[in-house]
């Protein structure tokens, strides 16, 4: 018998984002928003000005800032849906390939590899360490080995020095991507798990432009202009997700169909 | 502006065909991907001519992520031959396009 007062399991997208004195990620969430509304028709949650991690800083990544990215663990229990999609809000979705793992996902699934323009290699962690995954996209349900996920990354950002040391990171700050490998990987009996069966993009140089031309993305950076299939892309140059260029760009995107 | 002003402008423009290329197969790849019956599956030459030689109407194929997939046969050779002829097609299209890109 099927009860008609039961919904239909709900999904949508979640995004973390907190201002530092030198990004607006409140203002790139919200673009972000936009282009996952256009493209994957889908809900999406914004969550601002919550709980912060102390003393994070990134040398090299928006010029050097504070970083208040210590909220992702609570994305379980924090999401309003079902069946969520969890998404840096520098991650432009432009195809809706994500949708795919959402129709299948048992209990969660991240980015396992990444390339960039110049390189198709994906990196470690450190010289020993585990193989890099992404957090910059997550898919996950509402299932007691997601939530155990989520709880241990709680853990491991709580004591992130013991770990940091444990598993030989070249870095010293906090990092999502750092916390959701090692929490995985114990999760799966000290193995990875299978990850999103395909490779991220990122565009890891300052952008000058970004645009649509005959369904291909063209993106222009200082010296050199690449033509990529339609696709999401991990952006790093903060400063032009912060841009009028970009809000044009996503009005563009949001324009076709 | 000077002629190596406007050359250096020309340069900038350039788009390295290698790079478009290797992107442009990732993406493909991607895309040869789609679900069926709860399982991901990618579209290729293999598991096509696999199903089709099949001499029973159901069975159970092993998905991208190690999962039994219970599969009607007739159907998944209709969704899985569309779906890779869709995106052979613009890999092609594509690619065509890409060649004939120098500058942009």
């Amino acid at each position: 018998m099927k009860n008609s007062n039961v919904p239909a399991k709900s999904r949508g997208a979640v995004i973390f984002a907190h201002n530092t004195p030198t990004v607006d990620y409140k203002r790139i969430a919200e673009q972000a928003s936009r282009l996952i509304q256009h493209t994957l028709k889908l809900p999406v949650t914004v969550f601002l000005e919550t709980s912060q991690t102390q003393d994070n800083f990134r040398i090299g990544y928006a010029h050097g800032t504070e970083w208040y990215n210590g909220d992702r663990y609570r994305a379980y229990e924090l999401s309003p849906y079902d069946e969520t999609i969890l998404l840096d809000s520098d991650y432009l979705i432009l195809d809706d390939a994500l949708l795919k793992i959402l129709d299948t996902v048992d209990d969660y699934r991240m980015m396992t590899n990444n390339q960039t323009p110049a390189s198709a290699a994906n990196n470690s962690m450190g010289a020993t360490s585990l193989s890099h995954v992404w957090a910059t996209a997550v898919i996950f349900k509402k299932t007691n080995k997601a939530k155990q996920l989520f709880d241990l990354i709680g853990r491991i950002q709580r004591n992130y020095d013991y770990y940091r040391r444990l598993y030989n990171f070249s870095a010293r700050n906090f990092r999502n991507d750092y916390a959701f490998a090692i929490a995985d990987n114990i999760i799966n009996g000290y193995q990875p798990s299978q990850g999103i069966p395909w490779t991220m993009l990122t565009a890891d140089k300052p952008i000058k432009k970004l645009e649509i031309k005959n369904n291909n993305v063209i993106l222009r950076e200082e010296n050199s202009a690449h033509v990529l299939p339609r696709q999401s892309i991990h952006v790093m140059d903060k400063d032009y997700l912060q841009s009028d260029e970009y809000v044009e760009f996503v009005d563009s995107i949001c324009q076709t169909n | 502006m000077t002629d190596i002003n406007q050359l250096v402008e020309q340069i900038k423009q350039s788009t390295d065909y290698q790079t478009n290329k290797r992107i442009l197969r990732e993406k493909i790849t991607t895309d040869l991907h789609f679900a069926y019956n709860g399982g991901l599956f990618k579209a290729t030459p293999e598991l096509f001519s696999f199903v089709v030689c099949w001499n029973f109407e159901e069975l159970f194929l092993e998905d991208t992520y190690q999962n039994p997939i219970k599969v009607n046969r007739k159907e998944f050779i209709d969704v899985c031959g569309q779906h890779y002829q869709m995106v052979m097609n613009r890999w092609h299209i594509e690619y065509e396009e890409l060649k004939r890109a120098r500058k942009v």
